[in-house]
């Protein structure tokens, strides 16, 4: 549509299959960095580049060049890996990486840390393991986030498919991450990689879809650019309701952007349908998207640019059929079930709380727990959408010897013993690595938390689950949109407070205070949490409090 | 006014030209007349070439970006140019510049980037007298914001309320910034006041005739150059004297050191004995400290030495090198024989480290690299004592220090190219040949070797490497990592690896400049190269072996290994 292209789409253009100088930039020994442009292009390969940010200005006076490294994410859809997988991947960030693995928002896992010698030999060692981060980040479909839960329903299985089959359809065509990374022979004939989704131009900006088995909306269903939410009865799945324009980035001072959840569209009965309306759903967005500013280049903008009337036309135009009428739904939680669970072929498996999703030897050695467990090849590995992990699909049989380890390494009490709060509770990574953050997120909010536990305690609350969900910046990572207390940095030391958010991400908060610091942090929270214990229906929660008594903010 | 031949190749000219190269034009014209020096149309070869420094202030790396492209045009230009960046550059120096080129960014509520905030806050509070200054600004800044480039103006005025002028009204450029900026430049490059002979003749050196010229000098900056997690700790040490030096890039500067206070008090007190004791020491009269802390070597005695010590204090002593401090702790003497054992101390000897500057850019300044745990005395590798001393100097800490020449290990002339293979401590001279060949534009090529542990730690000189890759100084750089892969790489591998490259470059006269440690670096370098020369001349091993001594008696093989 428009002329003036961004900086990105032109590098996207001209990119070659998003090869660029990728090659040229790895072999450059003088620099730990990799070319501008190449940086672009290495997040649809999955990878950030990064730099330790607590030691820019130590490394500038010592004539240092930055501490750049990597972040890889993988390409994991509906978050999940066998035993041997996860030894491998214990080893693997061990040997190249900070050694901490990190659950994503996405269902995913993340290395940080990585040097640019060690990305080749990272992305080898997990083709081994058949695992690949094509397409974890850049201006792709991401990772397809999928219901965790297995005891959700008997067709979980069966929903967890899709994840992988629009996974694999929206996958982008190209050689180039076999090429580059694991020194496969390039293509004699290019036609075998022509897309015809991505073309030669990608998307305008990142895209992500999710599917949600109600009646828990584990994935946040509504924040993605597409949500699927199932439709079952009688145990047997009917189809799914389409939610699109859902997304949370916002950039400060901006007020051309704003959070937005997905409006439902229509309902697909079948397989073939529901996987042709997503494919044309994100070639609509591929047309119509806006290609010369990126803060404006999201689903929802393009949305309620055209009007969510046109947009669905435009789809069903391409799609060759109209989508059914809506569905009747409703979600009446949205959380991880934790501790020992079994599904309905009478497995069991056990939810783990791992704050903001750290897999490291900590206060508790919970990579050396998790280790020994995938040793004895009797459970799988499960992400949820949360940063948590599910230790899973483990026979009635061998549940003893599981637990033993889980008791062994103190697992069972840490998950019991950590407050509702802290449980549910969401940081993104931030500092020191992060270069969009503004403040802290991981390294804070469980400090933070320690300070807002005795609060809750005070007022007889600390068994409500009052989601608490921070971001350095506002780039909505850790989904701070869609929490009843929503933190998102402004610099350092400093957040907006964003309150009224409903518990099930049906309803996004608001930002109530700028640039806060800790203390008034805690003097807020403390005279709202005096008002909400006095309320009189103890069914409404905190969120739907502040939001039905805004006078309680005054 | 124009003749008419001037005027119908003007016209045809300006027919031919984009809106947008007319606007430049424009820009370029009224640059020109600004400059008041019409006469002189012509500032081609022969003249003296335009000095300046380009400094830049950068958060994201786009004022960074401009300023090495912009020193690269320069220099293509043939101007002498020096690129520093706010985070490291200090106020205070300003006074030593002539003409001035600033590229700063504003981010947030019109401030500088955080890490040109120190400059930033320096200039503001303190008085400088620039009125000899120069100056220009390119402002870098995103018009939806309130303060758009607020920090270049704010500095713009400051250097005006301090006297200096500007040669070029303050541009200032939105996101889109490339086109302005270059055209800005251009401008800037052009509108240059090219300074008089009269000018530049506070430049060059004045050589100061002296034998063993003790200097008096003050540390500038004390930096540990190796960064988190390094096995290593190298000082890059500034000094700065009042007066100029007289050196050369390859020289040596001679230090003496002092013994630890906390280690003579212990031993005048194990001793019992006064420190303020007045004794005789070679005709003259000394207190026991002074003639310690100064004057004494009492590290790593020698065993004829340790002999005598057991003689004196009447135990029996195995035949070891010891330090004074282990003898009086475990052999105890008595006062009168403790000053007796003085007479056969030998005097400290000096110290020296390689100058890893050079005197073209820096006139009172002169710069080392100290390696905590070695250093060299006449040939002998010894551990600690001065290193330590220097590597604990905080800057304005006092030092005395002389110039030790080092003829065999000169640069070469202008247009001789150089390979230098300096790893570890050894970068310290190759890094005052490379200051000095970027300062006088030879046009020599130049290929530096190093090598270290650790690519992020031990990169010694790292950002100062890739700015002069980028402005084509540095022709070829190849590194070595030893501890960052399962084998361990060494520079004679690097060069192994280029054999063929060395020997095209020697075969074209270049000369190779080795500086480290001699065993086995340099004998493991000499050896990689003879079997260069084996390798890609054709010549049987005898007659490599030949040749590699024919060309070191032609001096074109210069080592500085300790």
């Amino acid at each position: 549509m428009s002329t003036n292209l961004s900086v990105v789409e032109k590098i996207k253009n001209k990119s070659d299959g998003l090869r660029g100088t990728i090659i040229q930039s790895l072999e450059d020994q003088l620099t730990g960095a990799i070319r501008e442009d190449d940086q672009s292009l290495i997040k649809h390969h999955g990878m950030y580049q990064q730099d330790d940010r607590d030691q820019r200005e130590e490394r500038s006076i010592k004539k240092l060049e930055w501490l750049y490294s990597f972040m890889i994410r993988l390409r994991l859809p509906g978050g999940f890996l066998t035993p041997t997988q996860w030894i491998n991947m214990h080893h693997i960030a061990g040997e190249h990486s900070t050694g901490v693995i990190k659950i994503t928002t996405r269902q995913t896992v993340q290395l940080h840390g990585i040097l640019k010698s060690h990305l080749k030999p990272t992305l080898k060692a997990f083709a081994i393991q058949r695992l690949d981060s094509i397409a974890a980040c850049g201006d792709v479909n991401r990772n397809v986030i999928c219901a965790a839960h297995p005891r959700q329903s008997k067709i979980h299985e069966e929903v967890f498919n899709y994840a992988d089959k629009i996974s694999t359809m929206a996958l982008p065509k190209t050689n180039a991450y076999y090429e580059i990374w694991l020194d496969r022979e390039p293509l004699i004939n290019k036609e075998e990689e022509k897309d015809p989704l991505y073309q030669d131009r990608y998307l305008p900006r990142k895209f992500k879809i999710a599917i949600a088995i109600p009646p828990n909306n584990d994935v946040d269903v509504l924040t993605n650019d597409i949500g699927l939410i199932a439709v079952i009865e009688n145990d047997q799945l009917k189809g799914f309701n389409i939610a699109i324009g859902g997304g949370l980035g916002t950039t400060h001072g901006n007020t051309q952007t704003y959070p937005r959840l997905g409006t439902v569209i229509g309902f697909t009965d079948t397989e073939e349908k529901t996987l042709k309306a997503v494919y044309e759903i994100i070639a609509v967005q591929r047309d119509f998207g806006n290609r010369s500013d990126r803060k404006n280049a999201r689903l929802k903008y393009t949305i309620d640019r055209m009007g969510i009337f046109n947009f669905k036309k435009e789809v069903e135009k391409r799609c060759g059929f109209q989508l059914g009428t809506e569905r009747p739904f409703s979600f009446n939680e949205r959380t991880d079930y934790f501790g020992w669970h079994q599904n309905h072929e009478g497995k069991w498996y056990f939810t783990l709380f791992i704050e903001n999703g750290r897999i490291a030897d900590e206060k508790v050695a919970i990579k050396t727990a998790l280790y020994e467990i995938a040793l004895t090849g009797k459970a799988n590995f499960r992400f949820t959408a949360n940063q948590k992990l599910i230790i899973a699909d483990i026979d009635p049989g061998d549940k003893h010897e599981i637990e033993q380890i889980l008791n062994q390494f103190h697992l069972i009490e840490h998950t019991e013993n950590a407050s509702p709060m802290r449980r549910n509770s969401i940081a993104c990574v931030a500092m020191n690595t992060c270069p969009l953050a503004l403040a802290e997120g991981q390294r804070y909010l469980p400090l933070l938390i320690s300070k807002i536990e005795p609060l809750l305690a005070k007022y007889s609350l600390l068994n409500d689950p009052i989601s608490i969900r921070m971001t350095g910046c506002p780039n909505g990572c850790g989904r701070p949109y869609t929490a009843e207390i929503g933190l998102i940095g402004t610099s350092y030391g400093h957040y907006n407070l964003h309150l009224g958010g409903d518990r099930l991400g049906l309803r996004l908060n608001s930002k109530k205070y700028d640039g806060i610091n800790e203390d008034q942090v805690l003097e807020i929270l403390d005279k709202l949490f005096d008002q909400y214990s006095k309320r009189l229906n103890k069914d409404v929660t905190f969120g739907d409090f502040i939001h039905s008594h805004p006078t309680a903010l005054s | 006014m124009l003749s008419e031949g001037k005027l119908r190749s003007l016209n045809e000219f300006v027919d031919k030209l984009s809106r947008e190269e007319l606007i430049w034009i424009n820009g370029y014209l009224s640059g020109k007349l600004n400059t008041n020096n019409l006469a002189d149309t012509h500032p081609a070869s022969g003249v003296t070439p335009k000095k300046f420094t380009i400094l830049y202030g950068t958060d994201t790396g786009n004022s960074k970006k401009l300023a090495v492209e912009f020193a690269g045009v320069s220099k293509r230009d043939g101007a002498k140019v020096k690129v520093a960046s706010m985070d490291t550059y200090k106020a205070e120096d300003l006074v030593h510049e002539t003409s001035l080129c600033i590229i700063i960014s504003t981010h947030g509520d019109g401030d500088p980037p955080p890490a040109a905030k120190k400059f930033f806050d320096t200039l503001m509070s303190i008085d400088l007298p620039l009125t000899k200054l120069e100056f220009s600004v390119l402002a870098l800044g995103d018009s939806s914001y309130p303060y758009f480039c607020k920090a270049g103006e704010d500095i713009a005025h400051r250097l005006t309320a301090l006297g200096a002028k500007a040669s070029l009204s303050i541009q200032k450029c939105d996101v889109d910034y490339q086109n302005d900026a270059t055209h800005w430049f251009l401008n800037y490059l052009k509108s240059m006041t090219v300074p008089s002979a009269n000018q530049l003749s506070t430049g060059p050196l004045k050589k100061i005739i002296s034998g063993k010229k003790y200097y008096k000098g003050i540390v500038k900056a004390n930096i540990n150059l190796n960064g988190r997690g390094s096995n290593k700790q190298t000082h890059h040490i500034e000094i700065t004297t009042d007066e100029l030096i007289d050196y050369e890039a390859g020289d040596a500067l001679g230090v003496l050191p002092k013994n630890k206070k906390t280690v003579l008090e212990t031993i005048f007190n194990t001793v019992h004995i006064d420190s303020n004791l007045r004794i005789p020491y070679k005709g003259l009269s000394f207190t026991l400290d002074s003639l310690f802390t100064n004057k004494l070597n009492i590290c790593h005695l020698k065993e004829s030495q340790v002999q005598k010590y057991a003689e004196l204090s009447g135990h029996s002593i195995p035949k070891v090198r010891m330090d004074l401090l282990d003898l009086v702790r475990i052999y105890p003497i008595k006062p009168l024989a403790f000053v007796d054992f003085t007479a056969y101390l030998n005097e400290l000897a000096p110290r020296l480290y390689s100058v890893c500057s050079s005197p073209s850019v820096r006139e009172k300044e002169i710069h080392i690299l100290v390696s905590k745990n070695n250093f060299r005395v006449d040939e002998e590798i010894r551990y600690g004592l001065c290193s330590d001393m220097l590597s604990d100097y905080a800057s304005g800490t006092a030092i005395e220090f002389y110039i030790h020449k080092n003829k065999s290990f000169h640069l070469p002339s202008e247009d001789t190219d150089i390979i230098m293979i300096g790893p570890g401590t050894g970068i310290a001279p190759m890094r005052a040949f490379i200051e000095e060949r970027d300062t006088s534009g030879a046009s020599g090529k130049n290929w530096l070797i190093f090598g270290e542990q650790h690519f992020t730690s031990d990169f010694f000189y790292q950002s100062e490497i890739q700015q002069y890759v980028t402005t084509g100084i540095l022709n070829r750089v190849d590194l070595a990592w030893s501890r960052d892969t399962e084998k361990k790489v060494y520079v004679q591998q690097k060069m192994l690896e280029q054999g063929k490259d060395i020997y095209e470059w020697i075969r074209n006269g270049a000369n190779i400049y080795v500086s480290g440690s001699r065993t086995p670096m340099s004998e493991d370098v000499e050896k990689a190269l003879v079997e260069i020369i084996y390798t890609y001349s054709g010549k049987s091993a005898p007659e490599s072996e030949e040749y590699w001594n024919e060309l070191k008696e032609a001096g074109i093989y210069r080592a500085d290994v300790y």
